[in-house]
């Protein structure tokens, strides 16, 4: 039975109040039958959502990835693989792509699972309310047809190369029609109790304190999944994440959750197993407000690239664990990165230089402000550490650290900033994630806030997300390095390096490029 | 009767004041709820506007304060749109974890600042007495999230004995008695922790107002009566020294609720402090201004009882 949201006086709440009458009285848990063990692993606070169709929030992604299924999963090389459909054809234009759906996969609440629910998510769900698919389903024009109840097929009006790789849990998540037709989606009950068809049910939902998924003894994958339960716990403090994991209370902590400074610790601790490197690439970049008198002019940015010690960041702020920035999009996408203007040519540390551009830009003392999400400590250390590379150049920077939705309004929407410094990652293709940070845009939270506009980029941006040929879109994305590494809207600083840990325990785990996903070959021993 | 009804009556345009202040402070904060809501890539300004008219949010302020007003008078305290819940269902299902952790910590705070207080007051300059002071000062000076951490440090991390987070073991949790001495374990840290202040407070309160009573002419008396020393101690000095304990104690009630925030977000313990705590950060102004409002209550309440304990203590303190 699925229970959510145990209420006041709960069993075990109950008993902390019968302690003080010396009473102890308490049914315990129930436990599902088949698989065995239970895997805990962190999560930082309770998701706004269960629904990862309306939320790209982590921990909604995190939970989700084990209920829900999409039609391909990504393995760690970013290749799509068979999920909810079990092959697929993209015509020669990239303009049309034919899905074969999985035959006899029923939803959790055993309803049966058609190509109906592909159309209903992608229409009703996607490509309305998701943040990150209702804009690109809306610029592709996608329109779906279900010739039967396992086929569906997806015709675009223009091609758009990472399609594939976008049809992932965490973006293109399949949801049952017969619990969200005719219901507001975000409030509707399955929104906050999921119906799936994963290797996983959701069972209970401890707001506060954890939430309980239980196997699907019914999944199509037999005889995954291998474990009885999954928990996230709520650890909302990043220290104890990293302290769960040695006292055994934790056994899989992501890196999305873990504190950086602790890691090196982690990785030396002969009980724990990690998996290090870039697998959803993400770049960490100080953006210039060019609209501001100080950086408008493109000599004070250039003179900020050759400022910042870029190698001592990667030390210092990331512990190693992270390689410094080459170019506008950095390197985490191996095949479009141009050598010949990366920033080790065009910006090595020469404060000499940096000053002379400075002192072209009219750069006349005037104090910069530089804002960061307060909450986020490596933004802190990055800020300092730049800070004083910058003061060597005899620039007086400010720092404002804010509390995050302060810092998103005042970026994003006021742009009251001269520098700001953030991290973007982009999973599966650079036309995801990377685009927003150049493309010319007014308004909306996490793009490009630098006020930087070049009609030039913007063609090649659209021109490199929609070639189907890959040595074409690697010669677009050069041509953009070109423009990109020497205006300099944002310098990227460093490309981050994940680091996922877990306890030896757990076997089966980073099957996929994200971590969060495909958890049904999971296994845990001795619990 | 007159007493009680004079002081809740008082209480009223109190609360009244509070709801409406907490209302302008929050909605003066930066920041936007819905920015928080929908996640971090740029949403479709069709869905911020959807999420926006569904919680009334593009709305005046003061269109949104009348509203809100209302709602809380007919006893609704609202919805959380963070996380789409009745903020009543919300509070409620949280309510028992932090009662649980403060009155724990309370009773923590004043049975041991008590005792050492008392200790304190009857060896008046030795090693004990210093030794409570040295407590007493310390207790007074560490923030008590920083205590929690060093707590989980010693206590889970070296020495293995007790688990740092949540409020039950969440895998093969044991059933019974056994099941609540498991739940012991992770209270026994963040009640520490949250107590530890107060306990200083406490004893230090309690040795001075010991103290001031031991050097009274009643205490001679009794002691040349031939009373014994616990009969002075407890019947007769520390009766007399209730009442400033007592207001302390009462008083502080608010505040650890307060602190409760800090404590339950350092241990996950997924009490009233720490919906507070995520409450602010996600902008859930609904929630925020229930658990101020609940707070505020708490402290007009506990005062109220303090000052009738203390009539009930000392027949001196009377209605005037």
């Amino acid at each position: 039975m699925t229970r959510i949201d145990k209420l006041a006086f709960g069993r075990r709440q109950a008993l902390g109040a019968l302690a003080f009458a010396g009473l102890a009285l308490r049914p315990g848990l129930g436990h599902a039958t088949g698989g065995s063990g239970t895997v805990v692993a962190a999560i930082d606070n309770d998701p706004p959502t269960l629904n990862p169709g309306i939320s790209t929030d982590y921990a909604t992604g995190e939970i989700a990835a084990k209920i829900y299924e999409s039609l391909v999963w990504l393995d760690v090389e970013s290749t799509p693989q068979p999920s909810l459909a079990t092959s697929w054809e993209a015509a020669s234009d990239g303009r049309t792509y034919s899905f074969k759906l999985r035959q006899g996969v029923t939803w959790h609440d055993g309803k049966p699972f058609t190509a109906a629910d592909v159309k209903f998510t992608f229409d009703e769900v996607l490509g309305k309310l998701h943040p990150r698919m209702a804009a690109v389903l809306k610029s592709l024009g996608a329109v779906i047809e279900t010739p039967d109840d396992h086929t569906a097929v997806f015709r675009l009006q223009r091609g758009y190369a990472p399609f594939l790789v976008q049809m992932t849990v965490f973006d293109a998540p399949i949801l049952p029609k017969h619990l969200f037709e005719g219901t507001n989606i975000p409030a509707a009950p399955a929104s906050q109790a999921p119906v799936g068809t994963g290797p996983f049910k959701f069972q209970e939902w401890n707001r506060g304190a954890n939430i309980r998924l239980t196997r699907n003894e019914n999944y199509w994958d037999k005889p995954k999944p291998y474990l009885a339960e999954v928990v996230f716990q709520i650890v909302p403090q990043a220290a104890n994440r990293s302290a769960g994991l040695q006292t055994g209370e934790l056994d899989v902590v992501s890196d999305f959750y873990m504190p950086k400074p602790d890691l090196p610790r982690l990785m030396r601790d002969a009980s724990l197993q990690n998996r290090q490197g870039i697998n959803i690439p993400a770049i960490w970049f100080a953006m210039f407000n060019t609209k501001s008198p100080v950086f408008a002019q493109k000599e004070a940015r250039q003179a900020v690239a050759m400022a910042v010690d870029r190698p001592r960041l990667v030390q210092q702020v990331m512990r190693g664990i992270a390689r410094p920035g080459v170019g506008a999009f950095g390197d985490g996408f191996k095949w479009l990165v141009n050598a010949d203007v990366s920033y080790d040519k065009k910006y090595p540390l020469d404060a000499t230089k940096a000053k002379a551009l400075l002192e072209k830009a009219g750069y006349d003392g005037s104090p910069i402000r530089m804002v960061f999400d307060a909450a986020r400590p490596q933004l802190r250390s990055e800020a300092q550490i730049i800070r004083e590379n910058l003061r060597a150049i005899g620039m007086d920077v400010q720092l404002e650290p804010l509390e995050r939705s302060v810092m998103l309004d005042r970026v994003f929407a006021k742009r009251e900033f001269d520098i700001t410094l953030q991290s973007f990652f982009s999973a599966g293709d650079p036309a995801i994630g990377y685009t927003r940070l150049y493309a010319t845009t007014t308004s909306g939270t996490n793009n490009n806030a630098s006020g930087y506009s070049n009609p030039k980029v913007d063609e090649l941006l659209a021109e490199a997300a929609t070639a189907p040929d890959r040595d074409r879109r690697a010669a677009l994305y050069k041509e953009l390095q070109v423009i990109l590494n020497e205006d300099l809207p944002s310098l990227v600083l460093f490309d981050e390096e994940t680091v996922n840990v877990a306890t030896k325990r757990v076997s089966g785990l980073w099957s996929s490029v994200d971590a969060r996903d495909r958890w049904a070959g999971v296994r845990i021993q001795g619990n | 009767m007159w007493f009680v009804a004079r002081r809740l009556l008082h209480a009223v345009p109190l609360l009244f004041c509070v709801v409406v202040l907490n209302f302008v402070l929050i909605a003066a904060t930066p920041g936007d709820p819905v920015t928080i809501l929908v996640g971090d890539f740029p949403a479709p300004p069709g869905y911020v506007e959807q999420v926006k008219r569904e919680f009334g949010l593009d709305q005046p302020i003061y269109v949104q304060l009348m509203r809100y007003l209302g709602h809380v008078l007919t006893g609704d305290l609202g919805y959380s749109f963070a996380n789409r819940q009745p903020v009543s269902t919300l509070i409620l299902g949280r309510l028992a974890a932090t009662l649980e952790l403060t009155l724990t910590a309370l009773l923590l705070a004043s049975l041991l600042g008590i005792a050492l207080g008392m200790l304190a007051a009857r060896w008046r300059g030795s090693w004990l007495d210093s030794g409570v002071q040295g407590i007493a000062s310390t207790g007074y000076s560490i923030p008590d999230f920083w205590l929690g951490q060093l707590l989980i440090l010693v206590f889970s991390i070296w020495l293995g004995w007790l688990p740092s987070q949540g409020n039950m073991s969440v895998r093969g949790a044991p059933e019974g008695f056994a099941g609540f001495l498991d739940h012991l374990r992770y209270l026994l840290l963040p009640a520490l922790a949250l107590s530890f202040r107060y306990l200083a407070l406490i004893a230090r309160i309690t040795r001075a107002a010991m103290l001031e009573v031991l050097s009274a002419d009643f205490i001679l008396a009794a002691r040349s009566r031939g009373a014994s020393e616990t009969s002075v101690m407890i019947t007769h000095a520390l009766r007399n020294a209730a009442a400033p304990v007592i207001t302390v104690i009462g008083y502080n009630l608010g505040f650890i609720l307060a602190g409760s925030a800090l404590i339950e977000t350092v241990f996950g313990w997924p009490g009233i402090g720490r919906l507070l705590f995520d409450s602010i950060s996600r902008r859930d102004y609904p929630v925020m201004m229930a658990i101020l409002l609940m707070v505020s209550v708490t402290v007009v309440l506990a005062n109220l009882a303090t000052d009738i304990l203390h009539r009930a203590i000392d027949p001196r303190v009377g209605d005037r």
